[in-house]
């Protein structure tokens, strides 16, 4: 149902960066790190250029933009030695280990819970420094805990759900249907009739799998993501079931955002902890980070950062659970702390912040700042500030319900 | 709330109404001056800003460009939170946009700040032979509920600059003694203000 040709273009094999820049005038001076030098002896220094990245994506940057692009393929490449050494020496997915988490079956002896524990915490260092796109598939189902969601029903479920939504016309069918061809237009495989059609069905397949999401505008772009890497629709189906179902918070999605809500209420007490300055000097200037932040923990930053960028963001948080998506926006605001300390209208601070975050093409250095500059911050810590958020948030869209509802009595009357 | 600081003012815009009405296209045609059929989806709201140069001021927009479903209205309070001007935005094709469109007047009218100027735009005037809401029957409403109201047409550009510069000749001005000349522009004043008048 996926066309193997467009597998094939968007991540497999890892072809050389430059083989794929379809613009000409790069592909001179492209394979040579173009030095400050070179840089200086263009007339423009800040010449941009338009190429195609990891995953297929237009991108406009400059020659700078272009060099991190190229070293961070190469660390991919290199990356991706590591990840097959270790398959041979400690056996090929070793790490489809069951987690010391799950239920215990099979895992009775102490010392098998040791190796395992060994594991996890070389898993996740390894995981933090990126997940060669040909695993990607493999290990997201397995460390998510989508491969196992999908052990628990028959064989044919993905199959006869889609079967079962054929000719249906509902609410979530037409916005799906809307949002398609809005969805990375740019995107030359998402742009194709055959593109659409798969995402279509992956969307429509998970809208009558859980009726109280259905549809929400944002997962059209996760979702999208999910097939560039998958690969094929029933993976990135699972992957976003268990994206839905286990990894971000509950209601993110469904009737009013609430779960989106209370995110945006952690995170900003998050940034006046982590970030004092930057949160005092934007609270003088009146600006809502949520104004920009609602984007970056709806679309799971598929929208702001770009592509390799974003699925660095998607390795951790796959393995390591949602406590990365606000690790990361701390990270994007501590990455610019000292420019946004002089912006004075809430305008500058917007564009600082979305032309830093279209700029992250390394992803090491977000994750560097993301990991080692932001301190430590548990999953545990995260739930009980939800918790503590949630009947205020509950509260608050309530009220503003009652008073729309007193709205229409009075207008009525 | 709109910053003023000599003839500078800043003013928050945001763009509410149905989906489909034609906001992200206004917006684009008065930023830009082009008309897209397909542009990629926005989550939440898009970011614009713009400045007009009238005779006695200079105004600087901070456009929020409202999007989505059902759901997302949930989020609208953060974009129209503070705001200067508001252009609520139906398609003149559509009954259904113009019910919707009186939803957000009545949003906020109750919770919006009184001092709002907001603008009602019948959008899409190009598409006359598929008109459902009459010119008479807008501007009634308009003026029943003291919107200010045009006609627009993001695709053929009419009256979509009118719009805004209608708008920013609206918004308040600044009384000379409260900004002496040659001070940088500050943000404290709308900080101040900004605290009465927002609602929670
Ligand atoms: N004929 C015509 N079409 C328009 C006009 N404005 C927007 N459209 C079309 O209406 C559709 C929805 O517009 P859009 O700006 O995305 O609406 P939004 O959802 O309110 O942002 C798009 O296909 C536009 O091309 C207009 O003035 N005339
Ligand atoms: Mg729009």
């Amino acid at each position: 149902m996926f066309s193997p040709q467009a597998q094939k273009e968007i991540s497999y094999g890892f072809p050389s960066l430059i083989a794929q820049w379809k613009n000409t005038i790069i592909t001179t001076t492209s394979t040579t790190k173009a030095t400050h030098n070179t840089s200086n002896s263009w007339k423009t220094p800040c010449l941009n250029v338009k190429f195609q990245d990891l995953y297929d994506f237009a991108v406009e940057g400059n020659i700078d933009d272009v060099n991190v692009l190229n070293e961070v393929s190469e660390r991919v490449r290199q990356q991706a030695k590591v990840w097959w050494a270790l398959e041979e020496s400690k056996g090929a997915n070793w790490y489809l280990q069951p987690q010391i988490s799950s239920n215990g079956e099979g895992i009775s002896v102490a010392s098998l819970k040791l190796s395992v524990l060994t594991n996890t915490i070389s898993l996740r260092k390894l995981i933090r420094k990126g997940i060669p796109p040909t695993l990607r598939p493999k290990v997201w189902l397995s460390v998510s805990g989508a491969a196992k969601k999908r052990s628990t029903v028959p064989e044919s479920y993905y199959e006869d759900l889609i079967l079962a939504t054929h000719g249906k016309v509902t609410p979530s069918t037409r916005q799906i249907d809307h949002d398609l061809p809005r969805t990375f237009p740019t995107h030359p495989w998402l742009d194709t009739p055959e593109g659409q059609a798969t995402l279509r069905r992956v969307l429509v397949g998970y809208s009558f799998r859980d009726s109280e999401v259905g549809y929400c505008q944002g997962l059209n772009y996760v979702a999208a993501l999910l097939l560039l890497v998958m690969k094929t629709e029933e993976d990135a189906f699972w992957m976003l079931a268990v994206l839905l179902e286990n990894v971000l918070v509950n209601d993110c999605y469904t009737d009013n955002l609430s779960g989106c809500h209370v995110e945006q209420r952690v995170f900003k007490d998050l940034l006046v902890k982590k970030c004092p300055r930057i949160a005092a000097h934007l609270e003088v200037m009146g600006f809502d980070v949520s104004l920009v932040v609602t984007e970056w923990f709806l679309c799971l930053f598929s929208k702001c950062l770009p592509s390799e960028t974003t699925m660095r963001v998607w390795d951790v948080l796959f393995n390591e659970g949602a406590k990365v998506l606000f690790q990361v926006a701390l990270a994007i605001f501590k990455m610019k702390e000292e420019e946004l300390l002089t912006a004075h209208q809430i305008g500058d601070a917007i564009n600082i912040l979305q032309t830093a975050s279209h700029h992250l093409y390394d992803p090491d250095e977000l994750l560097t700042v993301c990991f080692d500059k932001i301190g430590s911050l548990t999953t545990n810590a995260i739930t009980k500030q939800r918790k503590k958020q949630e009947p205020t948030v509950l509260a608050e869209l309530d009220q503003r319900l009652r008073r729309l509802n007193s709205v229409k009595l009075n207008d009525e009357q | 709330m709109a910053t003023i600081g000599n003839n500078n003012i800043n003013a928050k815009l945001v763009l509410l109404g149905d989906m489909g009405a034609g906001k992200s296209s206004l917006v684009l045609r008065f930023v830009k001056g082009q008309f897209l059929e397909f542009q990629e989806s926005t989550i939440g709201a898009a970011f614009f800003s713009q400045t007009l140069a009238l005779n006695d001021a200079t105004v600087k927009f901070e456009i929020w460009d409202t999007a989505g479903q059902e759901r997302y209205h949930s989020l609208a309070p953060m974009y129209y939170r503070g705001a200067a001007a508001a252009i609520i935005v139906y398609d003149i094709t559509s009954k259904d946009s113009f019910e919707k469109a009186k939803k957000w007047v009545l949003e906020l009218q109750k919770q919006g700040n009184p001092s709002m100027v907001t603008a009602l735009a019948g959008n899409k005037a190009d598409l006359e032979d598929k008109r459902k809401v009459t010119l008479e029957e807008a501007r009634a409403y308009a003026d029943e509920n003291g919107l200010f109201f045009m006609e627009t047409s993001a695709k053929t550009a009419v009256n979509v600059n009118d719009i805004f510069y209608e708008i920013a000749r609206r918004l308040p001005r600044a009384q000379p003694a409260q900004n002496p000349a040659g001070m940088v522009l500050s943000n404290t004043p709308a900080e101040q203000s900004k605290a009465s008048a927002c609602c929670s």
